[in-house]
């Protein structure tokens, strides 16, 4: 298999279901240098999109993975013809930097499925819920024209709200038993969800920690004045009670916006092209400041007061005009932060 | 512990019908404590699930635990399929309740290596990080 990143693209999008494997090299290609991103980016324009991308994210063992799966099980079953695709992050040991990403255990029931393609990332040390790789994954499994795209983060507290980042849509999970009202109160990613999801609805207090969510995000909506609040669902995944009213919901929620997804998406790619200008003009400098003499001559010049920040600011930027191409020999590995 | 290649992917799958994953537990424990990313697919896969799995994970190698006694041919039901998909250079290595004398057999079959009862941690991890340390990385 040829491993250049334009050949592995060319391989994808041509058949998708043929090359799979061309697809997991390069998640992998992308995981593993994740600036090289700017890579696809010419190739943006006409680039697939999914109908819906839609971030799961909740506490640890609220049942992500197993909502996850019953999701795959009753989308296939309403749209036979479409692909699917679920990327499962899972956090990495800070002490071995191993992982053990297990959200795919619930899920293998689809792993023969040529419509669905499962792809675990670990954290690699990212904070946020996700991994630095998601971008990647998210825009391959676009080229393999995936319609909907789960995106599960590791069991997350309250901070976490990456996910929000990449997501049209984030459907935050809870369960009962896992504290009180208080907790609903608090900032952060309470206030991030579009949905929520009540799972374990069978459990003693699933009904108690309806009406505080209920209670909750009414009193926001109603001091916002934003409209109506998130709806909430009840569901027990493991038995896929619940699952027909909340996948409804998901898709009424895409056909009523689709359009300002699609526009959230591109502002969205704009920022990232400018993010990635900016990183390369500021490798760019930081290369002339620390290998050049005008760079440390420069520095102390200013100290000494014979030149300005500004005025330095402007030889380095007029020299850097004429530029080096990236991904030079000596690229930063990005896989060891 | 380090590895030479601490990022690399394994996936560990159980093979058939036996559900006794105690083993195959240590293995993923032992694993990632050693710097491995691993995915772990739980009980009573078939060899379909698991290569397929295997693929879209994109790992370098897949670890095979097995107690039933069906090793000589979940194994090599696993080997096959992944030369079906192109997908050879994926090593396999196995362990479980392994007759000694099955284990030349299984070699030549193109397990890379099998470990049984005695097998201890630290020989597990060695062996794995020689299997690995020659493959390349993207």
């Amino acid at each position: 298999m040829n491993e250049d990143i334009v050949h592995l693209v060319c391989d994808v999008r041509q058949n998708p279901a043929e090359n799979t494997r061309a697809a997991a090299r390069l998640m992998s290609l992308l995981e593993n240098h994740p600036a090289r991103i700017t890579e696809l980016y010419a190739g943006l324009a006409d680039w697939p999109e999914p109908l819906m991308v839609l971030g799961i994210t909740g506490p640890p063992g609220a049942g992500k993975s197993t909502l996850v799966d019953q999701l795959i099980e009753l989308y296939r079953k309403r749209h036979p013809l479409r692909r699917l695709g679920v990327i499962a992050v899972d956090p990495s040991s800070h002490a071995s930097k191993g992982s053990v990403m297990g959200d795919r255990v619930r899920m293998m029931r689809h792993a023969t499925d040529p419509h669905v393609f499962v792809r675990s990332l670990a954290a690699r040390g990212h904070l946020g819920g996700l991994a630095l790789g998601v971008r990647g994954v998210l825009r391959v499994m676009g080229l393999m024209q995936c319609e909907l795209i789960l995106i599960e983060t590791v069991g997350v507290g309250q901070s976490e709200m990456e996910v929000a980042e990449f997501a049209d849509m984030v459907a935050i999970v809870l369960a009962p038993g896992q504290g009180d009202g208080i907790q609903l109160l608090k900032s952060g990613l309470m206030e991030t969800g579009d949905v929520f999801v009540v799972n374990k609805a069978d459990r003693d207090g699933a009904n108690q920690l309806q009406s505080q969510l209920l209670t909750t995000l009414n009193l926001r909506a109603s001091v916002a004045d934003a409209g109506a609040p998130p709806p909430v669902c009840m569901t027990s995944a493991l038995g896929g009670d619940g699952m027909d009213g909340f996948l409804d919901l998901l898709e009424d929620h895409c056909a009523r916006s689709a359009d300002q997804w699609l526009t959230q998406r591109k502002q969205r790619f704009e920022q990232e092209v400018e993010q990635a200008v900016l990183q390369e003009a500021h490798r760019r400098l930081a290369d002339m400041l620390r290998t050049s003499g005008i760079g440390s001559e420069g520095i102390t010049r200013v100290l000494r007061g014979e030149t300005t920040v500004n005025e330095l600011a402007t030889v380095l930027l007029q020299l850097g005009a004429r530029g080096k191409p990236p991904y030079n020999e000596g690229h930063v590995d990005e896989r060891r932060p | 512990m380090t590895t030479a290649h601490p990022r690399a992917r394994i996936l560990i799958g159980k093979p058939g019908l036996d559900g006794h994953d105690r083993g195959a537990k240590y293995i993923v424990h032992i694993l990632r404590d050693a710097g491995y990313e691993v995915v772990y697919t739980g009980i009573r896969r078939s060899p379909e699930q698991i290569v397929e799995a295997a693929i879209q994970e994109d790992v370098a190698a897949i670890g095979l635990s097995l107690l039933s006694g069906a090793h000589n041919e979940l194994f090599r039901q696993v080997i096959d399929l992944l030369k079906a998909r192109g997908a050879e250079d994926i090593l396999v290595f196995g362990g479980g309740i392994i007759p000694a004398s099955d284990i030349p057999g299984l070699h030549e079959m193109g397990m890379a290596a099998v470990f049984t009862p005695g097998s201890s941690a630290k020989e597990i991890i060695a062996t794995v990080d020689r299997l690995l340390s020659v493959r390349q990385e993207v």
